[in-house]
């Protein structure tokens, strides 16, 4: 008896293999689905954690730029932070000084690499606005007059488009 | 003859065996991590701003060849559409949907001036970016693709 109950679940058993089929089929479904989604066209803007962007009917593809979020009072260059608004500020007039300086050595950067490609004449600076969509147009206008001071006058808003 | 029975279940047991998909498994383990993190859910796209039309300050005397400096200015409770050789146009934002009225009197703006393709959008201090957003859309519906902002004050 207790020979067959060794036999039963002892080491001469072969192990069943581990049915894997359909666990595959969904990786292979799953994988096919988000190459889809990584083969896209122009460059990809991510919106920055914390920003809701609006909606919008605009089906434009973003180009490649520098990216500027604003939420709440927070103003960030390529995801760092770079000025605290406060709101009716208008003490130091229209320009954001932290933005500007950020925005002045980007620029800088920017322009020497293009340089180095011998492809100065062509450079063009250029921003996109992540604005959350309650901002009051009073800190969307002091970004876009900072930007604009710092030599970046081609600007597009970034928005959810049209699916 | 038994040499041949032995080659037979040699290739029987051969067969039989099950495929071996762990390496294609951790191939795919690996694979959609990395896609998933770097796939697009949300289509982002853009909307281009263009720079204010030159000689705003100047356009009081509307002579007929003008430039038409078509503006839609957002107010808490009212649009107006105003423009050089254009008739004020106020409309109430509390009445039933102001965006239609405000996309029918700019289409009838266009029809009128087909060569106008700039809109100003005029707004206050604080107005909301995503009323701003939503007045784009309708320029653009309506006909004016290239779109620029300016503040009330």
């Amino acid at each position: 008896m207790a020979r067959r109950r060794r036999k039963k679940s002892g080491h001469g058993r072969q192990p069943s293999p581990l049915p894997l089929t359909s666990m595959m089929d969904i990786l292979t479904v799953l994988l096919l689905f988000l190459l889809k989604s990584f083969v896209v066209e122009g460059e990809v803007i991510t919106p920055v954690p914390g920003v809701d962007l609006p909606e919008s009917s605009s089906e434009t593809k973003p180009r490649a730029s520098v990216v500027v979020a604003i939420f709440d009072q927070t103003v960030m260059l390529d995801g760092r932070m770079v000025a605290q608004v406060e709101p009716n500020d208008h003490v130091s007039g229209m320009l954001i000084e932290g933005l500007a300086e950020k925005l002045d050595q980007t620029r800088a950067k920017e322009l020497e690499i293009a340089r180095l490609r011998g492809e100065e004449a062509e450079y063009v600076p250029r921003i996109a606005i992540q604005g959350d969509l309650e901002i009051p147009f009073e800190l969307l206008e002091r970004v876009m007059y900072t930007c604009n001071q710092s030599g970046f006058r081609d600007i597009s808003l970034a928005v959810i488009g049209a699916s | 003859m038994n040499s041949r029975r032995t080659m037979g279940r040699s290739f029987r047991s051969l067969v039989e065996n099950d495929l071996d998909i762990m390496p294609l498994m951790n191939l795919f383990v690996a694979l959609i991590p990395m896609l998933l993190i770097s796939a697009v859910f949300l289509n982002v796209t853009v909307i281009d701003m263009d720079s204010p039309p030159e000689g705003l300050s100047d356009n009081q005397d509307a002579g007929a060849d003008k430039p038409l400096h078509l503006a839609v200015t957002i107010r808490d409770d009212f649009f107006v559409i105003e423009g050089n050789r254009l008739k004020k146009l106020v409309i109430d934002r509390h009445e039933e949907d102001p965006e239609t009225a405000l996309a029918a009197a700019l289409g009838s703006v266009v029809a009128s001036h087909p060569d106008n393709r700039d809109v100003m959008i005029i707004s206050e201090s604080q107005t909301r970016y995503t009323d701003i957003i939503a007045v784009m859309d309708i320029t653009r519906a309506a006909g004016l693709p290239s779109v620029s902002l300016l503040g009330a004050n």
